[in-house]
């Protein structure tokens, strides 16, 4: 089944390994992600926090090329691509502000833009828990995975309408069907304090700190995520984050994708986890490992 | 008709704006006006001899007075008329200061409306007839709904006062919120030891009759004249001979029942009594965990119980009374705060209510006054107090404040200081709100004698640190800080809504309430104990948040009403009621429908139906009327006609 | 007394005593300049301003009306603006379709202690006012007739009912004959092109009883002169929802009617019949062809196919068998689901509202103030107590002037409003064949859709929408002001 498919920049840089995992994953349950043509920029943080007219202006023009193409449902990966697509289209419903966003676009735009989901909501809608489960070829159980959704995904919530704000359940949902244990990680909507990580360094890895350490605290195996700005930060700066708690970490940060990819069977090619700073060769160990202790006692019980 | 008009100045008030002397010239070429003349003070004295000899010399047999507001002194005017051998309703008012001369200056235009004004009042005049009132007996009888201490209060100042009570609980003990409560502010002195007392003059008291374990099923009739039908729900025990000694509770083998009474911080038996100063002291089974009940197999009660009161067969009853004025006292609920999913959204076994913290404290509470952690029974070392979960907050729709948790928050840090001297408190407040006598001096002694850390700001998130704690994160909003608190216990002041079912009692007995449940009162100012519907009264937090000591003033209160509406034998009625035409009424019953107080019924006039309206039930609404496609049903005073003439005496 | 010329407009508030009234109070207290337009008429309740004396003043030459009530949820009277929310929102609907601006009405809610919002509500109505100016009369309208396209594609096959199972009808009919009264149906009428109708009382009567598109007249009619009696009646789909109705009412008992229902084919519009014939003298022949009747009148052979002369509510008709039923002759057709505006009230939407003005204009001057659309209404159930031959109260002059023409339309077409279930008779009783209907049709489409889909004569155990409320309302945002 095709769906139309908003990437995203970074989807082009540096979480290419989500858009790896994502096109992998959606492809084996058959969800054809098809980029909508000529796509740009969302303007992400830089450009709303300046202006919100040149900020819808950047996402209408998206938005305005998928309704031209006749698409009912926009899917995007990106929680910040989401965020700033579904700001402009509400923007957009205010006649005087859409007036005003045509005019930059020397462009009038259509009056009524598709709908923009998640990936993630995607998947659900695409197939139930069976159907994921169905595809699983690597047991999971031995891992305990925290799932961490970060500030942007379900907030604000009448605009992102990703169910509860504060507890949003849907990766969990995911996650048990490829058969992880999954924790209640009461930090899972908690900032990470990406966008300040250029100009407060200091308290991005206070934020993320206070993560990786309730992670470890619990027991965590890993993180999984689903934004690429909470990978970069939680895993590529997992070391500053360690100085500025005194602590040490060594906790994997995967996208959602990448261990259901796992689960899936899929190798650590197919999914990017070479990118992975903090690498997921233990998770995979560990899995194995599992594994081998099942086929043992299997084995042990025939004879 | 022999109208006569008084235009008034009142002072310079409507004078400075008003021509007055030339609207009253303009009214004298009005239908049937024979008298019209602008006066200075028409309310006062002279004013109102000038209207009374303007009657008698120019036999007028209705007057228009172009004055203030009706609001203010058709009352008055009204009695002037009658002093002069009028009848009262051959008056009308128009209202040309404050919907005239205080709202504009263009004098040409205002004295325009003030001569338009009093052609409406001529106009509706012209179709006013005469009404009298009509006088009813009353039943001096009082039903008290809610036995917490509101209700126990009215109730036994009405028994004091002769008058006989019908006192209606919901639980099968009275005592309400108070009886849960350890200690109370701003004195900690013991919540039982004030109440009790009280609660036992109730059981004891020739003059009323206590009715626990029941609810209010139907209400009819109207003020001086209720009817109730009382549900008394089944207890399966016969109170009749349940001496309330408790045996039948030893023997019970059911001993994981949730325990409402302690706010389910502990467990008890399906046959308990709530708590040993319960009124009346009697058993009651718990249907849904009765092994008997459920199973159909057990009986260790029956066999233990040594009057043999248990009655497994037992099914509700009703009973009906006949009362003259009713007080209702339903008191409030916790709100589900659980809406926070920040704070766990009750997962968190250590994140507790006021309530329950209130049950750990008192000594006849689940730990016996022992302050532990329902985890894991360890004494907590820090505990954070978080105010207004659930008030004042415009995000869950709970925009108004509980009113009395800044002072029980105090009371609940100075206790546990007393309980465990070396804890530490924090408490996260929006702002202290301690108006009462006392108030303010006992949160400072909180925070200055008791040294709690009090921090002005909202918590964000609680969320368990993975070891056994929690991560309390709020805002210091004086400092301008993050604040992040470890705490290993914290207490919810949780936001109070009104009593479950109160809606739907409000339904019963015709009484508005808002949007979150609260009885509203007849004027928020000046009739906070009365409501709408005549002969009913609130008193405690049903009508909003309120400490004990408000409750109990209002609880007297609303017995002060009740004695003074008992003080008169007969009532008489507003006139102002609807009034059928049985010619033109074909009896569709569509008034019936609609009528909000239930004032008029289906009788039956030589074999056809007709509505009729109870005079002495109809409240003037006039819905009626509006309703009546052939017009057949007449709001008196308002009724289509004089409506009709005021709107042609402009539009035509 | 005129309105201050270029200076004021003429305004009209309706505000209850309770909390607007004392609004109107606090505002002057707190000396909130006001535009000084208004007039204030003090009624105890919102739910006393009967809809008709907003009517009354726009139709008289108010330029605007303004009611205002208590908050939702606070009125003195628990819930009498609730009742008024429901009905000044259908007035708000109605206004339109004879040509009054919607902007020129305004209900909105106002507490005593709200002086304020008061001022504010005050000066932003009269400047809405002003800025549509002085409201034109109706009176003064250019007369605008025009006809609406009656031959809309009918929903289903329309025919004559030739094949219907009459004598089976008639048998079930005698069957139950004892013990009724009698048994209202329809029978040849002074030729055979009509029919009128038949009371039945004894078997030779019964087979008096004709079945086919002449049968025109709702007997539904007939039916609450009967009221404690046992009577049977014959129904058309569009007549059993007038029992509906009636039941509903109060006006009659189930147990005291036995309904026989045979399914409806359609019938015929006898204006557009009449105007084809032309004038004539004598009716030689008549037969049916099953898709409409074969007649010889003067000598002359004539089709009146139903397809062409079809009445406009059989063209939109979804439930040609009986809603209700005791005694079902014949198999029920399938029922379209959705029916299609209306052809009168589709022409009244094609207009603009001056356009509309001048429509009422020209048929209220044709209008012959004969009341015969209210005798032929069987949801008239005030009989001969109608406001409009009253002085106590007194709606209307004797005046036969546009105006009173017009309020006494709209009078008939509020009180039915949630009850009509647009049977037509009121239109097909018109003798000068004015397109009344489309009022009613305005006033039950604005109940649909308020309403949940609310439609007239389904259910006898509904409450009709204007005599209850929701605290809440789907499908009205109140304040506009």
């Amino acid at each position: 089944m095709n769906y139309a498919y908003y990437p995203g920049c970074s989807a082009k840089g540096s979480s290419a390994d989500y858009e790896k995992s994502t096109q992998a994953v959606c492809g084996m349950l058959d969800m054809n992600l098809v980029d909508i043509r000529d796509w740009n920029c969302c303007g992400s943080t830089p450009a709303h926090a300046v202006n919100t007219e040149l900020s819808a202006a950047l996402c209408a023009r998206n938005l305005d090329i998928a309704a031209q193409q006749g698409v009912q449902k926009l899917l995007t990966s990106c929680p910040s691509c989401l965020s700033n697509l579904r700001h402009a289209a509400k923007r957009m419903e205010d006649p005087a502000f859409h007036a005003r966003v045509d005019e930059l676009l020397d462009n009038p735009t259509a009056l009524k833009f598709p709908a923009v989901t998640s990936v993630m909501q995607g998947m659900a809608a695409h197939c139930d828990a069976d159907e994921i489960g169905r595809h699983v070829r690597r047991n999971l159980g031995a891992l305990s995975l925290a799932p961490y959704y970060g500030c942007l995904m379900s907030r604000p919530a009448e605009i992102m309408d990703f169910g509860d704000p504060e507890n949003p359940t849907l990766m969990e949902s995911l996650l048990g069907a490829c058969g992880a244990k999954v924790l209640e990680f009461p930090l899972k909507t908690s900032c990470c304090g990406a966008s300040y990580g250029i100009p407060e360094r200091e308290m991005t890895a206070r934020l993320s700190a206070r993560i990786l350490q309730l992670a470890t605290d619990m027991e965590a195996d890993a993180i999984i995520v689903a934004c690429p700005l909470c990978q970069m930060n939680l895993d590529l700066r997992q070391k500053q984050a360690a100085n500025s708690a005194d602590a040490r970490f060594n906790m994997p940060v995967l996208y959602f994708t990448q261990i259901m990819g796992l689960a899936f069977g899929l190798s650590g090619d197919d999914l990017g986890l070479d990118k992975l700073r903090v690498g997921a060769d233990g998770l995979l160990l560990k899995i194995e490992q599992a594994a081998s202790a099942q086929r043992g006692s299997a084995e042990g019980g025939k004879a | 008709m022999r109208i006569g008009v008084f235009i008034c100045h009142c002072g310079s008030n409507i004078a400075a704006t008003v021509d007055c002397a030339k609207a009253a010239e303009i009214a004298k070429s009005f239908p049937d006006v024979v008298y019209a003349a602008d006066t200075m003070y028409t309310c006062a004295e002279p004013g109102q001899a000038a209207i009374e000899a303007a009657i008698h010399e120019h036999k007028l047999d209705g007057v228009v007075v172009a004055s203030c507001s009706p609001r203010m002194h058709e009352a008055t005017f009204r009695r002037t008329v009658e002093r002069a051998g009028l009848n009262r309703y051959m008056f009308e008012m128009a209202n040309i200061r404050e919907h005239v001369s205080w709202i504009g200056k263009d004098k040409e235009a205002n004295t325009n409306k003030t001569a338009e004004l009093v052609k409406m009042a001529v106009a509706k005049l012209r179709n006013n007839s005469p009404l009298t009132a009509k006088t009813f007996d009353v039943t001096k009888k009082v039903l008290v709904i809610g036995g917490g201490v509101a209700g126990i209060q009215a109730a036994l100042d009405c028994a004091e006062g002769g008058v006989p009570v019908i006192l209606v609980e919901r639980e099968s003990t009275i005592g309400g919120k108070m009886a849960k409560l350890d200690k109370t502010f701003p004195t900690v002195d013991c919540s039982a030891c004030i109440l009790g007392p009280k609660m036992v003059d109730v059981a004891q008291h020739p003059n009323i009759t206590l009715y626990a374990y029941s609810e209010v099923e139907e209400v009819s009739g109207y003020v001086g004249n209720f009817s109730v039908k009382i549900r008394r729900r089944a207890s399966y025990v016969d109170w009749e001979k349940c001496t309330g000694c408790g045996a039948c509770s030893e023997k019970c083998p059911s001993k994981k029942t949730p325990d409402a009474f302690n706010e389910f911080t502990g467990l008890t038996t399906a046959i308990n009594i709530p708590f040993p100063q319960a009124i009346p002291k009697k058993a009651v089974i718990n249907a849904a965990h009765c092994r008997q009940l459920t199973k159909g197999k057990c009986g260790v009660c029956a066999k233990t119980c040594p009057t043999g009161a248990i009655d497994y067969a037992m099914q509700d009853a009703f009973v009906t009374e006949e009362v003259g004025c009713i007080v209702a006292a339903t008191g409030y609920e916790l709100m589900d705060w659980t809406v926070y999913q920040e704070y766990g959204g009750g997962v968190w076994p250590d994140v507790i209510t006021s309530l329950q913290y209130e049950r750990l404290l008192s000594a006849s509470g689940p730990t016996g006054g022992h302050i532990v952690r329902p985890s894991d029974g360890r004494e907590p070392q820090t505990i954070v107090f978080i105010q207004c979960v659930g008030s004042r907050d415009k995000s869950i729709g709970r925009p108004y404040c509980s009113g009395f948790c800044c002072m029980y928050t105090a009371k609940q840090t100075i206790l546990t200081k007393d309980h465990l001297p070396w804890s530490r408190s924090y408490v996260f407040y929006m702002d202290i709100r301690a108006p009462g006598k006392m108030y303010d001096e006992f949160t400072r002694r909180a925070v200055e004698e008791y040294g709690v850390e009090y921090i002005r700001g909202r918590v964000s998130a609680i969320y368990p640190d993975g070891q056994g704690r929690y991560v309390v994160m709020g805002a210091d909003t004086l400092l301008g800080e993050q604040v992040e608190i470890k705490a290993d216990m914290v207490v919810l002041a949780v936001g109070i809504e009104a009593a479950r079912g109160a809606p739907g009692l409000a339904e019963k007995l015709r009484i508005s309430y808002d949007a979150y449940g609260f009885y509203m009162e007849s004027h928020v100012k000046l009739k906070p104990v009365e409501t709408n519907t005549a002969g009913v009264f609130l008193a405690g937090v049903c009508q909003g948040a309120k400490d004990i000591p408000a409750s109990v003033a209002q609880g007297s209160a609303a017995a002060a009403k009740v004695l003074a509406l008992f003080a008169r034998d007969k009532l008489e009625n507003d006139p102002q009621t609807a009034q059928v035409d049985i010619r033109r009424c074909v009896g569709c019953g569509k008034c019936i429908r609609c009528c909000p107080f239930g004032a008029i019924k289906d009788s039956e006039i030589r074999g056809e139906n007709k509505a009729q309206v109870i005079e002495t039930v109809c409240q003037g609404c006039g819905l009626c009327t509006a309703t009546c496609p052939q017009g057949a049903i007449q709001l008196a005073h308002a009724t289509d006609n004089q409506i009709l003439a005021e709107v042609n005496a402009l539009c035509r | 007394m005129p309105v201050m010329q270029g200076k004021e407009l003429r305004i009209v508030g309706f505000l209850c005593n309770w909390c607007s009234y004392g609004g109107a109070d606090t505002a002057g207290v707190a000396r909130a300049e006001q535009p000084t337009d208004l007039r204030i008429i003090r009624v105890p309740c919102s739910g006393r301003v009967d809809p008709l004396f907003i009517v009354k003043a726009l139709l008289n030459g108010a330029d605007g009306v303004l009611v205002s009530g208590c908050h939702p949820r606070d009125c003195h009277y628990s819930a009498g603006n609730f009742y008024a929310r429901r009905r000044l929102e259908v007035l708000k609907r109605f206004l339109p379709v004879i040509g009054i601006d919607d902007a020129r009405f305004e209900y909105t809610w106002v507490s005593a202690a709200e002086g304020q919002r008061w001022q504010q509500v005050v000066t932003s109505f009269t400047e809405r006012v002003h800025a549509l100016g002085a409201a034109p009369r109706i009176e003064d309208a250019k007369p605008f007739l025009k006809v609406a396209d009656m031959a809309l594609k009918p929903l289903r096959t329309l025919g004559t009912g030739k094949n219907a199972p009459l004598e089976k009808l008639k048998e079930a009919i005698k069957a139950k004959l004892p013990e009724l009264e009698c048994v209202i149906g329809w029978q040849k009428g002074y030729d055979d092109i009509h029919t009128t109708p038949l009371f039945m009382k004894s078997a030779e009567e019964v087979d008096k009883l004709v079945w086919g598109p002449l049968n025109v007249v709702n007997t539904a009619n007939y039916l609450s002169q009967f009221k404690g009696k046992k009577v049977g009646i014959v129904v058309k789909g569009c007549d059993s929802r007038s029992v509906v109705e009636l039941l509903q009412e109060n006006l009659i008992s189930r147990e005291a009617v036995t309904i026989f229902a045979m399914p409806c084919e359609g019938t015929l519009d006898v204006a557009r019949v009449n105007e084809k014939l032309g004038r004539y003298t004598i009716v030689n022949a008549a037969d049916s062809d099953g898709a409409g009747l074969l007649v010889t009148v003067d000598g002359k052979k004539h089709s009146l196919a139903m397809e062409e002369l079809a009445q406009g509510k059989c063209r939109c008709c979804t439930h040609p068998s009986a809603v209700l039923t005791d005694v079902l002759v014949g198999d029920a057709p399938q029922a379209p689901a959705a029916a299609p505006t209306p052809p009168e009230l589709a022409l009244l939407d094609s207009m603009g509202l001056e356009e509309r003005r001048g429509f009422w204009r020209g048929q209220m001057e044709r209008c012959l103030r004969c009341y015969a659309c209210r005798n032929a209404c069987p949801m008239c159930v005030c009989r001969d107590h109608c406001v409009s031959d009253a002085r106590d109260p007194h709606w209307m002059t004797q005046e036969a002037d546009v105006v009173q023409k017009l309020f006494f339309q709209t009078i008939h077409a509020l009180h039915l409003a949630g009850r009509c279930t647009g049977c037509g008779e009121c239109q097909r009783a018109c003798p000068v064949g004015i397109p009344i209907l489309a009022l009613r049709q305005q006033t039950a489409r604005a109940v649909e859709e308020l309403f949940g889909g609310y439609k007239p004569g389904f259910d006898p155990a509904a409450v009709p929408p204007l005599l209850g409320y929701e605290v809440e309302e789907q499908n009205i945002r109140e304040t506009r002001i």
